[in-house]
């Protein structure tokens, strides 16, 4: 039961988020994510919103009058227009616990991870390719690992330059 | 041999005279992806794999694998797949999540891709995955590194250094290399090669059968954040910034609309990166 409840608590997590939202361009709020579904209300320029839920390109919204709808996910921008956003994930001052090296020992050390003064002085590390390459899959396997999730090969041409 | 091989190294340390013959060797490699045919096409795609080892060894100087055998298992299903709907689906593909709290992603000639586990964790869902790992997948398609190395060599890298880095294991030529990898991640590429990943990327992830919108989500979850957050700074600084590059996906995401339904798989992603 708690492993299927711990579950369904990170799907919602994932599915359900609400997060304050601008929309760059006037736009038309429809009611379901398709360019010709009905328009619910259109939005002008600017207008804020909360995003909820992603489904391919369209997000669901809840305007500021409270009329729920999709939009284009490339007419949002996060943190609202002119809003200054705070905060920091503290990255710079934490001291991390790592498992470093083939032998998967724990050690605490003053890892900084990747920024780039680590780079800066960084020495090839070939044992950890190794490892790295041990963990490639097979194209068969991974051609299962699709299926098994109803992942089907599509053929889609790649866009012209700069389209 | 020996003393041709330091003859050779001279002449390579030289930086003008021999710059065009340097340029011949890298353009051979980057044509050869597009010339399957022809004799020479596998060694140089063998050289394109050497160099690219090196940089991937490096990277993994910086910053070592998670400690998390089934994470990195499942990085590797996914990307290998994505690897398998493309151009060079015979590449050694491999895929890494790095121990490091900054968000970034990476990758290295012939087919060695890295995303860091701070950016893994600011995911919702395997097609966020599949779209990151998309894009660097599209960096090795279009062999944006080589050219950053041709680049280089006009402005007076060492020349033919990576014919000899891969003759003599312990030369200054395969320092050069290192120092040049290293270099290159601190740099970036150009942004136009950025922007042409992005592009590719999300129809890679089209092909595989995901959301091919998870790349844009994952911009939209950068852009979302606070640009001074130290965890972004050399993404953002090797990168154009979130709301560029949301804006430039629009014209090339219109054409997937008929692939909006394909599976975002939330579940299988949590269930996989946080057990």
């Amino acid at each position: 039961m708690r492993p299927l409840a711990a579950g369904i608590a990170a799907l919602f997590a994932a599915l359900a988020w609400a997060e304050p939202a601008s929309v760059i361009r006037a736009t038309e709020l429809k009611k379901d994510p398709a360019t010709d579904a009905p328009t619910v209300a259109p939005l002008a320029e600017d207008a804020r919103v909360e995003a909820l839920e992603r489904k391919g390109g369209w997000t669901r919204v809840r305007t500021d009058g409270g009329a729920e709808g999709w939009v284009k996910m490339l007419a949002l921008r996060y943190g609202g227009a002119g809003e200054s956003k705070q905060g920091d994930s503290g990255i710079g001052q934490v001291l991390n616990v790592a498992r470093t090296g083939a032998s998967g020992a724990q050690t605490t050390t003053g890892v900084r991870g990747l920024d780039a003064e680590q780079l800066a002085k960084a020495r090839p590390n070939p044992a950890e390719l190794k490892r790295m390459e041990g963990y490639a899959a097979t194209k068969d396997a991974a051609a299962g690992f699709a299926a098994s999730a109803a992942l089907a090969p599509r053929q889609v041409a790649y866009p012209k330059e700069g389209g | 041999m020996r003393r041709l091989a330091l003859l050779l190294l001279a002449i390579a340390l030289l930086p003008a005279p021999a710059g065009a013959q340097f340029r011949l060797d890298i353009n051979r490699l980057i044509d050869s992806a597009r010339d399957i045919g022809r004799a020479s096409g596998e060694t140089d795609e063998k050289q394109e794999i050497q160099i690219g080892r090196e940089m991937a060894a490096t990277l993994l100087g910086a910053a070592p694998l998670v400690a998390n055998d089934a994470m990195q298992r499942y990085v590797n299903s996914v990307g290998r797949w994505l690897a398998s709907q493309t151009e060079r689906p015979d590449l050694p593909w491999s895929f890494g999540v790095l121990e490091a709290p900054q968000l970034n992603a990476f990758a290295a000639p012939g087919g060695f891709i890295f995303v860091t586990r701070g950016l893994v964790e600011r995911m919702r869902s395997e097609s966020e995955l599949a779209g990151v790992l998309a894009h660097e997948i599209a960096h090795v398609l279009q062999k944006h590194h080589l050219k950053a190395i041709q680049k280089s060599a006009q402005v007076g890298l060492a020349t033919n250094v990576l014919a000899l880095a891969m003759q003599d294991q312990n030369s200054a030529a395969r320092d050069k290399l290192i120092a040049f990898g290293r270099e290159m991640y601190a740099r970036g590429l150009d942004r136009s090669d950025e922007l042409e990943a992005d592009r590719l990327g999300m129809v890679i992830a089209a092909r595989a059968g995901y959301d091919p919108w998870g790349l844009p989500a994952v911009l939209q979850t950068l852009q979302a954040m606070n640009p001074q957050d130290s965890g972004l700074a050399l993404m953002f600084k090797t990168h154009p910034a979130p709301a560029e590059r949301l804006g430039a996906l629009e014209k090339a995401a219109a054409p997937l609309e008929p692939y909006s339904a394909q599976p975002q798989l939330a579940e299988r992603f949590e269930k996989n990166v946080r057990p």
